[in-house]
């Protein structure tokens, strides 16, 4: 029984790595082949999906617009949230709980119900809805930043940085940008990139608020849904390998940070 | 003269008085210990002088000016914390640089600077070393650098030496009291070690529950306890109720209510102008050169201590006699 136990764990992981990619495969295959109908096996395989989905300028288009929605968002919460999760943690702490229920927030409100309010509150009011999505973006990463954030700041106890650092004489400004900003750094590019994975898969939000007006990948894609299966196909397999790269990269990131502490 | 004055400051967390109305000054060039029992607020003064906490009411004097409400980063003052609080992203120079670079010094003499610090706190080879390389030893010894390049006009220190290992801690307060003296810095340590305090200070304050138990030399503290709280915390002392005092040398003349008797003060010779002790060695502790046991005089148990001579071996259980001169019986208040 003893003997038999790697082997059985590994039929265990292997069943499960097959469940999990197997439609991931299939999309893959699907994406390259001419024609998959009838048959075990594509009839044929080729790059004219990828072809004609490039040089499909809707697409491009798209995915330039997602990519300004997410990024911008990120920045943004870079910006903002970052400096203010600062002051908070090492100036007020007693405001932390604030935060928390807000992040609980986050979680708590459906998309939907989301969307539904934010449409009602600001499509009269004359503020482009491509701004508002932005900004509920930006309150949705809330907890990711925060988490990342305020991780690093106890990981590098920035309140006792931060008063070495002004009994230095430096101004508090100083300090933050020369002392607590590049310590925690790794930590909050982290929790961007986590941040900027999420949002670019965000569907609910940006195909309710803006979907008509404002295509991105992701209402592309699910247009593309009812036209061609292999093109669709050709997306899903393009935003997978996006996803890896920055998902590798994430992990890059926080393993290089786990040597250096 | 004194260059630091602390007058009058009072501090409370939530309603709590954790500074009584405090008082103290610090000469130029002095070494200051603060000493005390955790939990007495020796960190919350020290943060106070340094600007990093404000009092409720009192006020700080540095060299003539009242800095109770300058910012810490304009006092001038060079601190060492607990943590060492080293910048983990800069090197050994650029940590003891950082403190000359705020300031907008040339970066040649910055460089002489650094060179200078390295070497005095003895860290040459490791000046582009990160802080997570270095040794707790090094790493303390790169926050004192830190914090006395600046030549800040008062150095504080906050239990530099607790997290580190018997021997270095002895090596490093002897640098420290070295570099003290070589830099002639105004220093205020805190601890809760009392031989640290004896060992490094010229004037010790000791603290109690946010106010001054006794405050003096060592060897003032050491010799005359006023209190039963600073008898107590300071060295071994046996303190003794007058009436013990009477039963155990049946003599009749202690009227006071505690005294205090420092355990190397008995002796097992005859002395003039003494009080006699009589009875029987109970345990006896070798703590090195000194041999340290209880004595018990007519049911009253003692500690005393003698330096470890073979000639004068203490045995369990044995019958002794001990003199104590009557001066080292210290009446407290
Ligand atoms: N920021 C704070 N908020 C609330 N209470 C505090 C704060 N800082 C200190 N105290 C309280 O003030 C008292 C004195 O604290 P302090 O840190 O000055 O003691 P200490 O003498 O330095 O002790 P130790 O030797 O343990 O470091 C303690 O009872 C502590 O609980
Ligand atoms: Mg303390």
């Amino acid at each position: 029984m003893n003997k038999n136990r790697p082997f059985f764990h590994y039929l265990t992981i292997g069943a499960v790595l097959l469940y999990l990619l197997v439609p991931l495969l299939g999309t893959l295959i699907y994406s390259f082949s001419t024609q998959w109908h009838k048959t075990i096996l594509p009839e044929g395989l080729t790059f004219h999906w990828y072809g004609e989905l490039f040089s499909d300028s809707l697409f491009l288009k798209a995915m330039g617009r997602s990519l300004i929605l997410s990024v911008g968002a990120t920045i943004l919460s870079l910006l903002i949230m970052v400096p203010a999760i600062f002051s908070i943690v090492v100036y007020a702490p007693r405001l932390e709980k604030f935060i928390q229920a807000l992040i609980v927030l986050t979680y708590a409100m459906p998309g939907v119900i989301i969307a539904v309010g934010l449409i009602r509150a600001y499509s009269n009011s004359g503020m482009p809805m491509v701004v508002v999505t932005v900004g509920a973006y930006f309150v949705g990463i809330l907890p990711y930043m925060y988490q990342g954030t305020r991780n690093s700041l106890r990981n590098i106890q920035a309140v006792s940085l931060m008063e070495a650092a002004e009994i230095l004489g430096a101004s508090r400004f100083t300090a933050f940008l020369k002392v607590i900003l590049p310590n925690i750094m790794p930590g909050v590019l982290v929790s961007s990139l986590l941040s900027f994975s999420i949002l670019f898969g965000e569907f609910v939000l940006v195909n309710l608020l803006i979907g008509g007006s404002f295509e991105t990948v992701q209402v592309y894609l699910y247009k593309k849904l009812n036209v061609s299966g292999h093109i669709a196909s050709a997306i899903v397999i393009c935003y997978f390998i996006l996803i890896s790269i920055l998902s590798s990269i994430i992990v890059k990131v926080t393993r290089s940070r786990k040597e250096t502490l | 003269m004194s260059y630091v004055t602390i007058e009058n400051i009072s501090k409370a967390f939530k309603g709590q008085t954790v500074l009584h109305d405090l008082n103290l000054s610090f000469k130029q060039g002095e070494f200051v210990t603060l000493l005390g029992p955790s939990g007495c607020g020796k960190s919350t003064l020290l943060r106070i002088l340094a600007g990093l906490t404000s009092p409720e009411q009192g006020v700080i004097k540095i060299d003539g000016c009242d800095v109770t409400n300058v910012k810490a980063k304009d006092r001038q003052i060079g601190m060492v914390f607990q943590s060492y609080a080293l910048f983990p992203n800069m090197t050994v120079s650029e940590n003891i640089a950082f403190g000359l670079k705020m300031q907008k010094i040339p970066s040649e003499t910055i460089k002489q600077k650094v060179a200078r610090m390295v070497a005095l706190v003895g860290l040459a080879g490791k000046e582009n070393a990160y802080p997570r390389e270095l040794s707790g030893g090094q790493q303390q010894r790169v926050a004192l650098a830190r914090s006395i390049v600046t030549e800040p006009k008062v150095l504080l220190l906050d239990e530099p030496l607790s997290a580190l290992d018997a021997q270095i801690r002895k090596n490093l307060q002897k640098q420290l009291r070295t570099i003290q003296q070589e830099l002639n810095i105004t220093t205020v340590l805190v601890t809760h070690d009392q031989e640290e305090a004896m060992a490094v200070s010229d004037r010790i304050y000791i603290l109690n529950e946010g106010r001054i138990a006794q405050s003096g030399t060592p060897h003032e503290i050491y010799t005359k306890p006023g209190s039963e709280f600073v008898a107590r915390f300071i060295g071994n002392y046996n303190v003794l109720e007058g009436s013990e005092l009477s039963i155990a040398t049946s003599e009749r003349e202690f009227s006071n209510r505690l005294y205090a008797i420092r355990p190397e003060a008995f002796s097992a010779q005859y002395m003039e102008d003494s009080y006699t002790f009589s009875g029987r060695v109970n345990k006896v502790m070798m703590l090195g050169n000194i041999t340290r046991y209880e004595f018990s005089s007519n049911g009253i148990v003692v500690t005393a201590e003698h330096l470890h001579q073979s000639d004068e071996d203490v045995q369990e259980g044995a019958r002794k006699t001990l003199y104590l001169h009557k001066k080292d019986v210290i009446p407290l208040s």
